[in-house]
């Protein structure tokens, strides 16, 4: 499971450079940010689209013991809505089947 | 830390990670220091700020300024107690990835982006190369743009240093503990937004390195279904970004199955490309729908 990853820091520098200078933008262009319309539409929809991209990366690169745990995380995070419930349903879900299927 | 979308704070699909009526208590048992003047004005998340339309009370304020900071301490801490248990799975991962504690320290204290910096590291554990995990992580924190230009009048006429740690400080948790306490009718602004943020890198911090720590301790992550941490908890991330229009993310599902189970391109590439055509199917639609 472990596994070297080359050099790190290059790839905190570089992305922590990006982020703050998301942030920074932000404060300092201010107005000039679309507010409404396609682009602003566009950029509000981005993080739950990524997600849920994400998401369907994770479950589907595992197999059915993966489908089935992340359709129980997915009923206890609808009915919920609490994250830590949800990761440690999801933990103990693939631990079972993991174990014991 | 990405638990709610540049939309309203009082979203009824806001991640519950234990709000409200505990920080009514605490700040009437401190004897509120806000000032009751209901500032609806500000409280609208994305509402062009009017100049001069929130003067900032605490501008010039004497102990006004500590007072406020620590009621943004007191005010995050349920929520902080969500970012702790993240930090310690992202700690885990942090160490799959052969990363010390040193370096998990410096990545929380320069990035301070806690969703960002799993999808990073997640995809580099995944043997993703670095360029395409870094443009992943770019991308989600794109959100920070429009979280940090709706309250810039926060910012306004503060000198250049306190701009640079208010922006960097400010994530999603408490920017959304603002908004909502200012839609309360509590007049707060930089330093409960600092406060919030300082005691958010605290906790951060300490949770991550601790993670890394207690991952020596466990042989094989995987046998305890530690993996599945992230998936699980980025479910609910996903749960709590929901605004009720489906085809967004029905697009980047399909996008992302079609890619991953076709084997067409490698998943973190199929993970901003699923990403960027959901935003585009987004903005495509008609109707505002947050």
């Amino acid at each position: 499971m472990t596994q070297a990853v080359a050099d790190i820091y290059p790839v905190i520098f570089i992305l922590a450079l990006a982020t703050f200078s998301i942030r920074l933008s932000g404060v300092l262009l201010g107005q000039r940010l679309p507010q409404s319309g396609r682009w602003a539409r566009g950029l509000k929809a981005l993080p739950g689209c990524l997600i849920i991209s994400l998401v369907s990366v994770l479950v589907l690169s595992g197999g059915p013991r993966e489908w089935l745990a992340g359709a129980v995380a997915t009923a206890v995070a609808l009915l919920s809505r609490s994250l830590p419930l949800t990761m440690a349903t999801g933990i103990a879900t693939i631990w079972l089947l993991r174990h014991f299927f | 830390m990405l638990k709610n979308t540049p939309n309203s704070p009082d979203d009824p699909n806001t991640l519950n990670i234990g709000n409200s009526p505990n920080i009514r208590n605490i700040r009437n048992r401190l004897g509120d220091p806000g000032h009751q003047s209901p500032d609806k004005e500000s409280a609208a998340p994305l509402a062009p700020a009017e100049e001069g339309s929130s003067p900032d009370v605490f501008q010039e304020g004497s102990s006004v300024p500590r007072s406020e900071f620590w009621l943004g301490v007191l005010d995050i801490s349920p929520l902080a107690l969500g970012v702790a248990i993240y930090g310690l799975a992202f700690g885990l991962l942090a160490a799959q990835a052969a990363m010390d504690e040193l370096e998990t320290g410096v990545m929380g204290a320069l990035v301070f982006a806690g969703s960002s910096q799993i999808v990073v590291v997640e995809r580099l554990v995944a043997g993703a190369g670095a360029v395409s995990a870094v443009v992943a992580g770019i991308a989600l924190n794109l959100r920070l743009l429009l979280v940090t230009a709706s309250i810039r009048e926060v910012f306004r006429g503060r000198p250049l240093w306190q701009q640079l740690l208010g922006a960097h400080l400010t994530t999603d948790e408490n920017w959304a503990l603002m908004l909502a306490t200012r839609a309360r009718g509590v007049t707060v602004g930089y330093w409960y937004l600092v406060g919030g943020g300082g005691a958010l890198l605290v906790t951060w911090l300490i949770a991550t390195v601790c993670g890394v720590l207690f991952a020596s301790a466990i042989p094989e992550p995987r046998a305890l279904g530690m993996d599945f941490a992230f998936t699980a908890a980025f479910i609910a991330i996903a749960r709590s970004l929901w605004r009720g229009d489906l085809w967004p993310w029905l697009t980047s599902v399909a996008v992302v199955a079609l890619v991953v189970l076709g084997k067409l391109l490698d998943p973190s590439h199929a993970l901003v490309l699923g990403g960027v055509l959901g935003a585009v199917m987004a903005s495509w639609r008609k109707e505002e729908t947050a």
